[in-house]
């Protein structure tokens, strides 16, 4: 594998986490719930993509239109039914915290355990535009170029939402400041219900991305769940672009890594850049220092 | 407009607020004066939906009852709080904490006079329009708090303390900001250290001590009060 070629798969991956861990930083930064079942709503998309296209040759382009929104559905609903519930009677935000992450550890272990039951544990994948593109030389899969397309413009729009419209700006007030948005009539619940639901949104198009140029399995939403939970920490939480840039960075030193000097020692680079940026900076990238 | 009919309020065993009976009437201007821990700022946050009354009370606002309804709910009937420590987003620009401002439905159709209307009584908010408010001053602060609260467009404009930890100069400057509101027709229920200040700018006056009304009267009246000037004016006899 030549650099280019690193360097272009490590940009795909990276803007797959990035995707990704702006669903998380969704959700964690405005509805104040830590999912850790996060990673397996990414997983039963990538799944949903492959019965579309495996299944009822829908091409997953398409997929997407039916997969995002479901992913949306069925996290508002995850919502509304049960952890709505966990807000209404928290004491305190580190209240929430604490039964937020026992209920979705076991909404992980549910989740899992249906797609065991529907998909058996075995590496999946599809076939979906396997052909080679040439970039300056190298030869990239345009599955994998259109998955860095389709990340990098999912994830400015979100962008362009939230910082351009007043509804975006209205989000980013109850992540900032919760008792002060429900001074200025925002129905700080509904808002925190719509967040979660958008995230979840975003997770599903992650998975399908995800879906179009890598294998998955049934039990690999913990490790996207980790991964997210990576980029929004060290993109600072709640900070988008943060989330872009960590992702970025942390697709291409994998890739790096796993090219030039061993393909075990993935992981370890991960945490050793997740260590060496909280160490420098504990509030992340571009987080600002608490107040 | 507003009145408030046996309001109770209590955190655990601690009762904040004694059955407080209180009305302003439209486009009156009404201070509530009391030491800290009076229950002044129970009193407003109860109003805005931001602690639970007990039940027995009633809040009621232009003929209908407000009792119990979220603060997002408070807001849209026409009452807006500019709570104590100004509550605005200090992370986000002026400009957006008056897009917000206006994010409630009765806002909209207004909203480009309400501008106008805001930027005309505070110019500076004009000038820093791009200025992240956390990094303005105090006084400055206060400006878009209250510009913030005017766009949702109250009938009732109430503030908590407003004056705190402000320097005299620009306390000065806020309360001829207040006297300029007060001029649009906007009725506001305000609590205040500042007597002096206060009861020149309110058509009538609450004494409060200890989660209680102990009296009430005309600006003047409370000016003339030796009770209140013993007690807030720092004029010993």
């Amino acid at each position: 594998m030549t650099l280019t070629t690193a360097l272009i798969a490590g940009l795909v991956l990276g803007g797959t986490y990035a995707l990704v861990a702006m669903g998380l930083t969704l959700q964690y930064g405005i509805a104040r719930i830590m999912n850790l079942a996060y990673g397996d709503t990414i997983i039963t998309a990538a799944f949903a993509a492959f019965i579309l296209q495996g299944g009822l040759a829908v091409n997953p382009l398409l997929g997407l239109a039916l997969v995002v929104p479901g992913g949306f559905l069925l996290s508002y609903l995850i919502y509304r039914l049960i952890l709505s519930h966990l807000v209404a009677r928290a004491s305190d935000r580190g209240a929430l915290e604490v039964d937020s992450i026992l209920t979705t550890f076991g909404l992980l272990f549910v989740i899992q355990g249906v797609l065991l039951v529907l998909f058996g544990g075995n590496y999946t994948s599809y076939s979906f535009l396997n052909v080679a593109v040439d970039i300056m030389g190298a030869k990239v899969a345009a599955n994998r170029l259109l998955a860095l397309a389709l990340a990098l413009s999912i994830g400015l729009t979100l962008y362009l939402l939230l910082t351009r419209t007043r509804w975006g700006t209205a989000l980013r007030a109850v992540a900032v400041a919760p008792q002060s948005a429900a001074l200025v009539g925002i129905d700080v619940n509904r808002a925190a219900a719509f967040a979660f639901a958008l995230g979840g949104g975003l997770a599903a198009a992650g998975g399908v991305v995800i879906s179009m140029y890598q294998t998955f399995t049934a039990t690999a939403g913990v490790v996207f769940t980790m991964k997210a939970l990576i980029v929004v920490i060290m993109g600072g939480v709640g900070n988008l672009l943060g989330a872009l840039c960590a992702g970025l960075l942390l697709g291409v030193v994998e890739t790096l890594v796993s090219t030039y000097v061993d393909p075990g020692l993935t992981l370890a680079a991960t945490y050793a850049i997740f260590l060496v940026v909280l160490l420098w900076r504990p509030q992340g990238l571009f987080g600002r220092v608490a107040r | 407009m507003l009145s408030l009919d046996e309001i109770s309020v209590r955190y655990g065993k601690h009762l904040a607020l004694d059955r407080v009976r209180l009305s302003v009437r439209e486009g009156e201007t009404v201070v509530i004066l009391g030491a800290n821990g009076a229950g002044k700022s129970s009193l407003l946050k109860a109003v805005a939906g931001l602690v639970r009354a007990d039940p027995g009370g009633a809040v009621t606002f232009r003929g209908t009852s407000v009792s119990g309804l979220p603060a997002h709910r408070v807001l849209e009937a026409g009452m807006a709080l500019v709570p104590e420590g100004r509550g605005i987003f200090a992370d986000l620009t002026v400009e957006e904490n008056l897009l917000l401002g206006a994010y409630a439905r009765r806002a909209r159709h207004g909203e480009g006079k309400m501008r106008e209307l805001v930027l005309d009584l505070f110019p500076k908010l004009a000038e820093r329009r791009r200025q992240i408010v956390g990094t303005m001053s105090g006084g400055e602060q206060q400006m878009v708090a209250i510009g913030r609260a005017l766009m949702s467009a109250p009938d009732l404009l109430m503030l908590d303390e407003p004056s705190l930890g402000l320097a005299p100069v620009v306390v000065g400057e806020l309360f001829e900001a207040l006297a300029r509101v007060r001029r649009t027709g906007v009725a506001i229920l305000l609590v205040e250290q500042n007597v002096k200040a206060s009861l020149a700018l309110a058509d009538r006056g609450y004494l409060m001590e200890v989660g209680r009304i102990v009296g009430e009267g005309s600006a003047a009246e409370l000016r003339g009060d030796p009770a209140v000037q013993r007690a807030f004016l720092g004029l010993a006899s």
